[in-house]
């Protein structure tokens, strides 16, 4: 015998069927599928989510390879960039002091636009002071943008329709009066000026580094020695360029002196020479600078070097 | 290689080099006389000579990698070959420097686009030193079934500055398969109306759908009435229900469809993935009631694993699951025509496809009905995958969709137990759908 219904149900009324689907999951359609529905728009375009994004690089960028300028976000810097940044501080000034030195307003194009020393004086400050003051911002934000200008700027200060001798805006410390003092400022400018390019390049590559490291993106075996060997290189590689860009800067010393050996006559012409003074002497000292290089290279000597390297010890 | 520092570099060299004779200024060809020694002596000791592009002899050339790289070699060891989707395997990377020379290497070991690093990284810079050798572990997760390749190993060796660089791609493969992820099932209320006879039958000795009584049970909600044993009922004042042995093993033909058309939708989200995910746990169900359970696999070919009982039985499904390819158009009637002189009437019949670009569908299912064979269509709807990745509008999406129903609807009357399986919804219940309970 059935039992009789609870009272409870007799209450219901016969359209009420709640009771139906008490305890039980009652499906219509994916729940995503009517959040969907309720956001689309009833027309037929394609919408703007359902094409991918192609970036296509533009003339310059195909040429380089990728961005002219990477735009990083960068993790807070640590103990390593934080020393590069301040290294790149330390040449930046010194690099904008020496510049102002060694960059006189005289042959510079503002010099030849104005016609007169203050206003070209003023203007040449002015690059040199921005040169400065974008490669400050530029280091401390880590933006290769502002490093960029501060090249940019670095170098137009430099480019100045120059005499033959070497001409100095402040002569402090009476440089003129020794051309081997003149000669080693100037490599300093320009080991300086490379050496800047470098460091602040080194901040951006070990800001990149550092937060890949950060994010899991890379794994870095045996930080310290890699680092090392960064610093290392900075030591070595200035000094050699260094001493290689003086050696060609005193061709007008060099080449008499090897002459001196089989005519001191005309080793004393030599000396005198204004062609081996002025820039063509710089030029030429670089042309057997290079010749030299090339020679190297062309007897394949790096290779043999390495090989031999390589194989010391088996 | 130069990289783009050093081609910029050097290109402001030349610059300023042709600038300061022409401007008669010392200065900058003293710059760019720095500049070039720096890169020289980038290139003379960054462990390779690449910028020597001539003069190389023949005899000297050391191949692409050049010297630095020709003494690293590296060896891969994965710990499992076979996984299930959403697995985790652990590769260990041992690289190996044959030379007296340390070196700061970068490596990339490249894993599939599909696999995501779980721990460690397949990415690391390195210092190398003279006759060493280091292991590298991470671990990739495996969202995705398929057969997969991990390798080759790049290696990249570059000057201190960045200036030069050199690439070696060392060609080291491991292989391994990932089979697709399987639902447990509880029941798939299948059965065969025809017991499979042969001799020495299995005797199964499970309660199931059959005619020789099991053993009696208590009444649960969804019992049949026709089950209730009234007097066992009148003993105990219980409704009690009679509970049958499992008839003999059955054969179950399972239906893949890896059309090119079963691919549409996300990549983990698509026809495909779900009607693979659906074989593979009928397989493993099927095979466990001891059932003989056989595949098919359609889209450019069709591929079969012919019946036969045991685990074994449902790696080799696996395997071939894990291969499926979204190629192809073959038509189900193709298929159909092909299988049915080769399986036992009455056989039920898992067809799993999104029943889209196929005219056949009607005929090859109404031929397997004709012949009195249970089939059961899981489709899961590509139109569904589709709208939840936006990229069908709603009035499209209606369109298509009662045009879908109509068919379903078709099938359903030619007595085809079918089921429409939303992408949210668990293959138990898409095939309690299709069944009608």
């Amino acid at each position: 015998m059935a039992a009789a219904p609870p009272p409870m149900a007799r209450k219901q009324s016969r359209s009420d069927t709640s009771h139906l689907y008490d305890g039980k999951v009652v499906r219509s359609a994916a729940p995503s599928r009517k959040k969907a529905a309720g956001k689309m728009k009833s027309g037929t375009e394609v919408p703007d989510d359902a094409v991918p994004e192609v970036h296509i690089p533009g003339f310059i960028e195909a040429l380089l390879g990728g961005p002219v300028v990477p735009k990083h976000k960068f993790l807070p810097a640590d103990r390593m960039v934080q020393t590069l940044q301040l290294g790149a501080y330390a040449m930046l000034i010194s690099l904008g002091v020496i510049t102002w030195i060694v960059t006189p307003p005289q042959g510079t194009f503002w010099f030849w636009i104005f016609g007169s020393v203050g206003g070209a004086t003023l203007l040449q400050s002015m690059v040199i002071l921005s040169a400065t003051g974008t490669g400050f911002w530029g280091t401390m934000s880590r933006d290769p943008r502002w490093l960029l200008a501060s090249y940019f700027l670095f170098i137009l200060a430099a480019m100045r329709f120059a005499s033959s001798k070497v001409a100095l805006s402040n002569d402090w410390f009476d440089l003129q009066q020794n051309p081997w003092l003149e000669t080693a400022l100037i490599v300093i400018y320009a080991v300086l000026l490379v050496m800047y390019f470098e460091l602040t390049n080194g901040v951006i590559r070990f800001s990149m580094l550092d937060t890949s490291i950060r994010t899991n993106e890379v794994y870095v075996m045996n930080v310290k020695r890699i680092i090392s060997k960064y610093h290392r290189s900075l030591m070595i590689n200035p000094a050699i360029a260094g001493a290689l860009a003086a050696s060609v800067l005193s061709i007008n010393t060099i080449i008499p002196a090897v002459v001196n050996l089989f005519s001191s006559e005309t080793a004393v012409r030599m000396e005198e020479s204004v062609e081996l003074i002025s820039v063509y002497g710089v030029a030429m000292g670089s042309l057997f600078v290079f010749l030299m290089v090339g020679l190297m290279f062309a007897v394949n000597l790096p290779l043999r070097m390495q090989k031999w390297r390589e194989n010391r010890n088996t | 290689m130069w990289s783009r520092k050093s081609a910029l570099l050097g290109s402001l060299a030349v610059s300023m080099y042709l600038m300061g004779l022409t401007l008669r200024n010392s200065q900058l060809v003293t710059v760019a006389v720095v500049i070039f020694v720096f890169l020289t002596y980038a290139a003379l000791f960054s462990g390779h000579a690449d910028v020597a592009a001539s003069g190389r002899r023949m005899d000297e050339w050391m191949g692409e990698e050049g010297v630095a790289l020709s003494n690293v070699s590296a060896m891969r060891k994965l710990s499992t070959a076979r996984v299930f989707e959403d697995g985790e395997v652990e590769i260990t990377l041992r690289m190996q420097n044959h030379s007296a020379l340390p070196k700061i290497l970068e490596v990339r070991d490249r894993v599939p686009e599909v696999m995501r690093i779980k721990q460690g990284a397949n990415y690391i810079l390195m210092e190398l030193g003279p006759r060493r050798e280091t292991f590298i572990e991470y671990t990739v997760e495996c969202p995705l079934r398929g057969f997969y390749s991990v390798g080759p190993v790049a290696v990249r060796v570059q000057d201190t500055f960045g200036m030069f660089h050199k690439e070696k791609e060392l060609h080291v493969y491991d292989d391994f398969l990932v089979f697709p992820k399987m639902e447990d099932l509880k029941d798939t209320f299948v059965k065969s109306k025809v017991p499979k006879i042969f001799t020495g039958a299995v005797n199964i000795r499970q309660p199931g759908p059959g005619s020789e009584f099991y053993s009696l049970r208590e009444y649960f909600d969804g019992d049949s009435f026709r089950s209730i044993n009234w007097n066992a009922y009148a003993r105990s004042g219980k409704l009690m229900v009679n509970e049958r042995e499992r008839d003999a093993v059955s054969d179950i033909i399972l239906i893949v469809d890896s059309r090119a058309i079963a691919e549409t939708g996300p990549v983990s989200r698509n026809a495909l993935v779900y009607s693979t995910r659906a074989a593979a746990s009928l397989a493993r169900f099927f095979l466990s009631r001891r059932d003989s359970v056989g595949l098919i696999v359609y889209g450019d070919e069709v591929v079969s694993v012919d019946r036969d009982t045991g685990k074994k039985q449902l790696y080799v499904i696996l395997t071939k699951l894990a291969g499926a390819m979204a190629r192809g158009n073959t038509p189900l009637q193709v298929v159909v025509n092909r299988i049915l002189p080769h399986i036992n009437r009455g056989s039920p019949i898992i067809v799993m496809s999104n029943l889209e670009q196929d005219p056949t569908i009607v005929n090859a299912l109404r031929d397997f009905r004709a012949r009195n064979f249970d089939v059961t269509v899981l489709s899961p709807s590509s139109l569904e995958f589709e709208f939840d990745a936006r990229r069908i509008d709603r009035t499209g999406f209606e369109v298509m969709k009662t045009e879908r129903d109509i068919l379903i609807s078709e099938l359903r009357g030619m007595g085809v137990n079918i089921m429409d399986w939303e992408p949210d919804m668990l293959l138990s219940t898409a095939l309690a759908g299709a069944r009608g309970f």
